[in-house]
């Protein structure tokens, strides 16, 4: 059983067509890095899996549930459970600004009643030590470089514990010497076997840490293969012209 | 010698006259603060759930708040305040039942007009949030009543408290409507006085008393703003 299953994903917003057909699998544990131009529909693929867009036609299957089934879509609440299982990283961080570091990462499972309170704050305090942020708990967002902020987000996605994580150019909003401190920890959760889809432009990031490499141009996946295969010896053209380009 | 004597009754007895007014006064303090603790207490959390409605996605519930807000704003306050005090009566068949008390059909009218200005500012607010507030909350499993109450309604008080705060002072100033519908607050005293004595001090002792509640008002949402700054 694969986690996650898309087949023939289509989506257009007005008569701009952005998913044009979009097939690809995610097995259990497996790091999927997505490479492609600005404009290929990378992001509006990533928030079709998390529901934050719906599609217009297609089937997404997470871990076997149907979140899309022959382009119908279940009621709210099923919706809702499914997407539960995961969790996503945007580009922006996205943290609540009104709340302290420790308050970003207890809020969610409390809400969700996951975790009493005091449960949630040791897990907090323990995520934190993980992503390198120990003391930094009364902080609010605000004080923190982006480099810490996004190991925030990614802490307090961690704390709803998903089997699935979802990662939209977790680097590009920071300054070059910040985007390390937050691929090394992508790459820790790799290491763990977290079944994680990363939208990067960070080349070297994808070639060492992902298992599987997924070009999209043009509104479709046109290549999908091993680091190796789409870095030195890519079928199509288009993607031996964006590596040069890029590298 | 003597003229300091005489000079010295009169100043005696001024301020005590002034003390006298002032004291006089007084009952009139609780229509006053009467009127503006209902006001607020009433019209913040009214406000708050037109501004919802405001932003509804659905248009006939759009529609219709912002036709309310069109109307309590673009129309006098004294007027709405006539209008429900002397006006109701005359609509025919439910006008008796709508008679009310002149302090009643003051809260009435107040409440109402402050709400949609309360509307208007949280809508702001509300739309100053960020999208990507409600993406993170909608991927971290929030409902939607806990995204407005832990992430939204946070967020747009910071924004709007500055704009609460002007409202609320102005809200001050405002109560002082209320005495043409002959309600007896602080205004309706000092005219009597002044027209009773003639002599003109009582409205300087009403001043007095406006500003220090103006005063304290901003000391308060100095100290709000402050609490909410992050
Ligand atoms: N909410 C939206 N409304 C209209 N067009 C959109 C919206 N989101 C994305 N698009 C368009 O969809 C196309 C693909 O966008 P996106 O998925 O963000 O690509 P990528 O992440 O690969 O850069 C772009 O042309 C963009 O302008
Ligand atoms: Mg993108």
């Amino acid at each position: 059983m694969s986690m996650i299953t898309v087949r023939d994903l289509r989506k257009a917003f007005g008569s701009d067509s952005v998913l044009e057909g979009v097939t690809f699998s995610v097995e259990k544990g497996e790091t999927v890095a997505v490479i492609g131009p600005s404009g290929a529909g990378k992001s509006t693929m990533l928030r079709c899996l998390i529901n934050l867009e719906s599609a217009d036609s297609g089937e997404i299957r997470i871990e076997d549930q149907p979140l899309l089934d022959n382009g119908k879509y279940p009621d709210e609440k099923a919706r809702r459970k499914i997407c539960s299982k995961m969790g996503m990283v945007f580009q922006n961080f996205n943290l609540f600004p009104h709340l302290t570091v420790l308050q970003n990462l207890v809020l969610p499972p409390v809400n969700a009643k996951k975790y009493t309170r005091p449960q949630a704050e040791e897990k907090a305090c323990a995520l934190l030590k993980k992503v390198g942020l120990e003391g930094k708990e009364q902080s609010r967002p605000s004080e923190l470089s982006g480099g810490q902020k996004q190991r925030v987000a990614i802490a307090r996605a961690l704390m709803m514990e998903p089997d699935v994580l979802l990662f939209d150019e977790p680097t590009s909003a920071l300054d070059p010497q910040l985007t390390g401190e937050v691929l090394a920890v992508i790459r820790e959760l790799a290491r763990e076997h977290m079944t994680m889809i990363v939208v990067t432009h960070e080349m070297g990031f994808a070639r060492e840490a992902a298992d599987k490499v997924l070009f999209m141009g043009d509104h479709v996946i046109i290549e999908e293969g091993t680091p190796e295969e789409i870095f030195y010896h890519p079928k199509d053209p288009r993607i031996t012209e964006f590596v040069s380009k890029i590298l | 010698m003597e003229a300091l004597q005489q000079f010295w009754d009169g100043l005696v007895s001024q301020l005590s006259y002034l003390g006298k007014l002032g004291i006089n006064m007084l009952p009139g303090l609780q229509y006053t603060v009467g009127l503006f603790a209902v006001t607020v207490l009433l019209s913040i959390p009214l406000g708050l759930c037109l501004a919802l409605l405001r932003n509804s996605r659905i248009r006939v519930v759009k529609g219709l708040t912002g036709f309310y807000v069109w109307i309590m704003r673009g129309t006098p306050l004294l007027l709405q305040l006539f209008f429900f005090y002397y006006g109701l009566t005359f609509i025919p068949v439910v006008g008796p039942y709508l008679t009310m008390g002149r302090f009643q059909a003051a809260c009435v009218t107040f409440v109402l007009n402050y709400a949609a200005y309360f509307c208007e500012i949280f809508r702001g607010g509300i739309l100053s949030v960020e999208s990507g507030q409600y993406e993170a909350a909608q991927v971290l499993g929030f409902t939607k009543w806990q995204t407005n109450l832990k992430i939204v309604f946070p967020q747009m008080l910071k924004v709007s408290l500055p704009s609460v705060s002007n409202e609320c002072i102005t809200l001050v100033k405002d109560t002082a409507l209320i005495t043409a519908i002959g309600v007896t607050e602080i205004l309706y005293f000092a005219k009597s006085a002044v027209n009773r004595d003639v002599d003109v001090s009582a409205y300087a002792i009403a001043a007095i008393i406006y500003l220090i509640m103006t005063y304290g008002l901003t000391k308060l949402f100095n100290w709000l703003e402050k609490k909410f700054h992050y």
